[in-house]
């Protein structure tokens, strides 16, 4: 058995939960549009709520796994920890990208507006720029244990803002929505409105589970690979 | 109730290119991978 061939197994083995993430984005999808009642005065555009939403939970999820793992790293330097960081941040940033392509197509409609210098919009977008820079940032350092505290650094402030993000609707004057979901007392959602948001943050959670553990079994590899070939050169 | 299920379309399109485009490159990088190519990636 040669080194690559277990994290080829598992890469393999993990096509699947894509596929079936995808699947179920796609019962989602069918729910919001077909099984949820449309809102009386926002109208159909009310809709891209369902995707919206669960996309900036998980990017938020991301962020503070980002964050997290960046913090450990710094204490116990597990190279595992910082390649953990740098994919889940990858895949973040998808998430995030969704969030800042739907939101301005509800908000034109809506708001008359596709974008505002609001601060959850503007943070938002801060916080995107800041994951373009870690990911910018790991390409230009090649001395990895370098690469690896400055990304540390950089993923932490980033998932800094996100509890900031959160409460930006709280502490300043804005347009965008109070959260329905994720507030002091109970949701504010009718019923089925509510199933068809819990289940979109169900399934995009699994999917970005998914995506997350191919992600990193992939970068695993390449580094498997790449070490078993230094090895064979070394021979 | 406005009209405005254009732009529904739209988002629900946007979303599914965004997440579909990635899961597609992921799956094609790991078939690259899986055929022996040392190719380095992101992180």
């Amino acid at each position: 058995m040669t080194p690559t061939e277990p994290a080829e197994r598992a890469l393999r083995r993990t096509v699947p939960w894509i596929a079936v993430a995808l699947a179920l984005v796609a019962v989602v999808y069918v729910r919001a549009l077909v099984c949820t009642p449309v809102e009386a005065v926002q109208g159909p555009a009310q809709k891209i709520f369902y995707i919206h939403v669960p996309s900036a939970w998980v990017a938020f999820l991301a962020f503070g796994i980002v964050g997290v793992t960046s913090v450990v790293y710094l204490f116990i330097k597990d190279p595992r920890l910082d390649l953990f960081a740098a994919c889940a941040a990858e895949v973040g940033m998808v998430f995030t990208t969704a969030v800042l392509v739907t939101g301005p197509i509800w908000g034109k409609p809506i708001w008359g507006t596709w974008w505002t210098w609001d601060a959850r919009l503007t943070l938002t977008l801060f916080l995107w720029f800041v994951i373009m820079a870690y990911l910018v940032l790991r390409g230009a350092v090649s001395e990895p244990g370098q690469r690896a505290r400055y990304s540390a650094v950089l993923g932490i402030l980033g998932a800094l803002l996100v509890p900031f993000i959160h409460v930006s609707v709280y502490l300043f004057r804005t347009m965008h929505p109070l959260p329905v979901v994720l507030r002091p007392g109970r949701p504010t959602l009718p019923g089925a409105m509510l199933v068809t948001l819990l289940l979109g943050f169900a399934v995009f959670t699994f999917l970005f589970v998914a995506l997350l553990r191919y992600r990193y079994l992939l970068a695993r590899l390449a580094d498997v690979r790449t070490q078993a070939e230094a090895e064979r050169a070394d021979a | 109730m406005p009209e405005n299920g254009g732009y529904m379309v739209a988002a629900y399109v946007a979303a599914a290119v965004i997440y579909l485009s990635y899961a597609v490159y992921l799956v094609r990088q790991g078939a690259k991978q899986g055929r022996g190519g040392s190719e380095r990636l992101g992180p």
